[in-house]
């Protein structure tokens, strides 16, 4: 679709333009012409107005030979074949139409024409290379913009391809053990190898439904960090104990799984050292502008500083930094034999969201 | 088959994992559990004094790792490795561990590692394992922590904690915060495992971890003396002072 027939107020803008052309022509037939000011003007305006839309031709003359692969000869061939051929149709336009006016008018003589001949082929000429000059402007400045646009794209996706890169894993190994406690619990306890299952099988088709969305509402994310637990707790028994708060309400909205990992590292690098075990606490506390989540677990001091709580930790950070900026924060600390995280949050309203097709 | 019943310890930190391993060994005749140990000081402690046939071994547990518990008790215990992670295979296989179970595993896969266990007891019966090479001293990374066996205990000791390191006869005394504890190794294999930019070899008999120095005194003609935070003089040499002078 030629840019500017795709919009009404493009084309009354051209339009404008083309009558100052009009005035322009006017102003050129008033002298050798003889006419008076008015009637050049009632004369020029409509074949200036015409003469717009034989212009607007140049875009796909523009078109086809564009800039870039197209040599400087043919180029300008091109370019002056298409205003001579237009010009000369414009001519013929304009002389029919002078005819029809001084005959109506009784005025203008019918020589006036051959002296407005090569004037108005002339203008015809200069205006339509100019017009073919503005499509290449216009396509040029189209390519720039779509480039940047794909460009933004790509950043987009980019952005989205490491936020998915981001998101949780259930670690796998969390499977092995699992399955092998399932495995134990077959002779000595088949009605709790069967509620096993179930826990898994529901913590697991939650962790797919609710983890390819943006947001999820916080009391929803805490039930996931709940079902990961009690599945754990199968397998550590007494050792793990969980103190889980509750937000005052239902409307805030986190990243899903982000509690996932620490969740994890409290089982994994805290309790599962510890040879009594301990309690999880995960506790959440909010303002009107933000939300604190602290996950606590009991750590053994004296363990080799390098199997530490990297890759979960700094995957959270990583993630909670790509979707807030600055506006968020994770901080950790060791005091007492417990390891805390704190995660700052800024408010996100459930509002924000569209309508969640899980619950 | 052996006349005497093969006597088992089943070490894992999570009572269902030694459940399974109870469950299989139960449909094997000749197998007897001897102890069942919920982490690695246990472990120690039950091996050191039943001298069992066989030990299946956690990796993962509290304290002290499978592969730790295994450089106290020594390597003439055979041991079965039971883990949900397959990354230690390797080094099971470094320090001769006759099989390496992968959680969960089957009955059919247990019997398996079962069966290898009785060749190797079969066959030390008559051809002593000779002693192996240090797993710790093949080890690349520097030591986070010692461990100390003492009797049937247990002692560990992260290295940031130790004062400094000296030389007795044919053991070496860790002094660490008032206390000392006593190793069955020399100062330079225990220099060969500490880091090297944290602990200095300031003389023949002393390992010195720099953290402590507060300063080095001459104290008579080519000799110096070190004087640590907590008053503490050791003697410096001559190739000691050099070695310190570079790190510090």
């Amino acid at each position: 679709m030629h840019p500017i027939l795709a919009r009404g107020r493009r084309l009354a803008l051209y339009l404008g333009a083309w009558t100052l052309v009009g005035m322009l022509l006017a102003a050129l037939l008033a002298g050798p012409g003889g006419l008076s000011a008015t009637r050049s003007l009632v004369v020029a305006i409509p074949l200036a107005l015409v003469y717009a839309f034989f212009c607007l031709s140049a875009w796909y003359v523009a078109r086809s030979t564009p800039l870039g692969p197209t040599g400087g000869v043919r180029l300008i061939a091109t370019a002056l074949t298409a205003s001579a051929i237009s010009s000369a149709a414009w001519l013929v336009v304009a002389r029919g139409w002078l005819e029809l006016f001084a005959e109506g008018n009784r005025v203008a003589p019918p020589e006036l024409f051959p002296a407005l001949r090569a004037l108005i082929f002339g203008f015809g000429l200069l205006l339509y290379l100019l017009s073919i000059s503005v499509s290449y402007l216009l396509a040029a400045f189209e390519r720039s913009r779509d480039a940047e646009r794909r460009g933004f794209e790509a950043l987009v996706l980019a952005r989205e391809a490491e936020l998915r890169s981001l998101r949780t894993q259930i670690d796998p190994h969390f499977l092995f053990n699992t399955l092998h406690s399932i495995s134990a619990l077959t002779t000595a306890d088949p009605p709790a190898a069967r509620r096993m299952c179930i826990l898994l099988g529901d913590f697991l088709r939650d962790t797919l439904a609710l983890g390819s969305k943006d947001r999820i509402t916080i009391v929803r994310e805490l039930q996931l960090a709940t079902q990961f637990l009690e599945i754990e707790q199968v397998r550590f028994g007494d050792r793990l104990r969980t103190d889980i708060g509750s937000p005052a309400s239902d409307t805030w909205m986190v990243p899903p799984l982000l509690l996932q990992p620490l969740v994890e590292n409290a089982v994994t690098h805290g309790v599962a050292h510890v040879i009594e075990g301990g309690v999880i606490r995960i506790a959440i506390s909010e303002n009107g502008s933000s939300l604190t989540i602290d996950v606590e677990n009991p750590c053994d001091p004296d363990r080799p500083k390098r199997t530490g709580t990297g890759l979960g930790l700094s995957n959270v950070r990583a993630r909670v930094q790509a979707l807030y900026g600055d506006r968020a924060g994770v901080s950790a600390s060791e005091a007492d034999a417990v390891w805390r995280v704190r995660l700052t949050l800024p408010a996100e309203s459930v509002l924000s969201e569209g309508p969640n097709p899980h619950e | 088959m052996s006349e005497s019943p093969v006597r088992v310890v089943v070490v894992d930190d999570e009572p269902l994992a030694r459940a399974v391993v109870r469950e299989f060994i139960s449909v094997h005749p000749g197998i007897e559990i001897v102890a069942e140990c919920a982490n690695g000081f246990e472990a120690v402690k039950a091996v050191s004094e039943l001298g069992p046939d066989l030990v299946f071994l956690d990796v993962q547990m509290p304290k002290l790792s499978g592969f730790e518990v295994l450089e106290l008790i020594g390597r003439d215990v055979p041991v079965v490795f039971t883990t949900a992670y397959d990354q230690y295979a390797l080094r099971a296989f470094d320090v001769h561990a006759i099989d390496y179970l992968l959680k969960p595993f089957s009955e059919q896969r247990f019997g398996e590692a079962l069966a290898r266990a009785r060749e190797r007891l079969a066959a030390r019966d008559h051809a002593p394992v000779d002693a192996l090479v240090s797993e710790t001293q093949a080890r690349q990374t520097p030591l986070e922590r010692v461990l100390i066996r003492d009797g049937s205990q247990v002692h560990v000791l992260p290295v940031d904690r130790i004062d400094y390191v000296e030389a007795q006869d044919d053991y070496v005394s860790f002094r660490s915060e008032g206390k000392s504890y006593l190793k069955d190794q020399t100062l330079g294999v225990t220099e060969s495992l500490l880091d090297p930019s944290r602990f200095v070899r300031i003389h023949r008999s002393y390992l010195l971890n720099i953290e402590r120095i507060a300063r080095v005194e001459l104290y008579a003609k080519d000799s110096r003396i070190a004087i640590l935070r907590d008053g503490t003089k050791l003697p410096v040499s001559r190739a000691g002072y050099a070695r310190l002078a570079k790190l510090l």
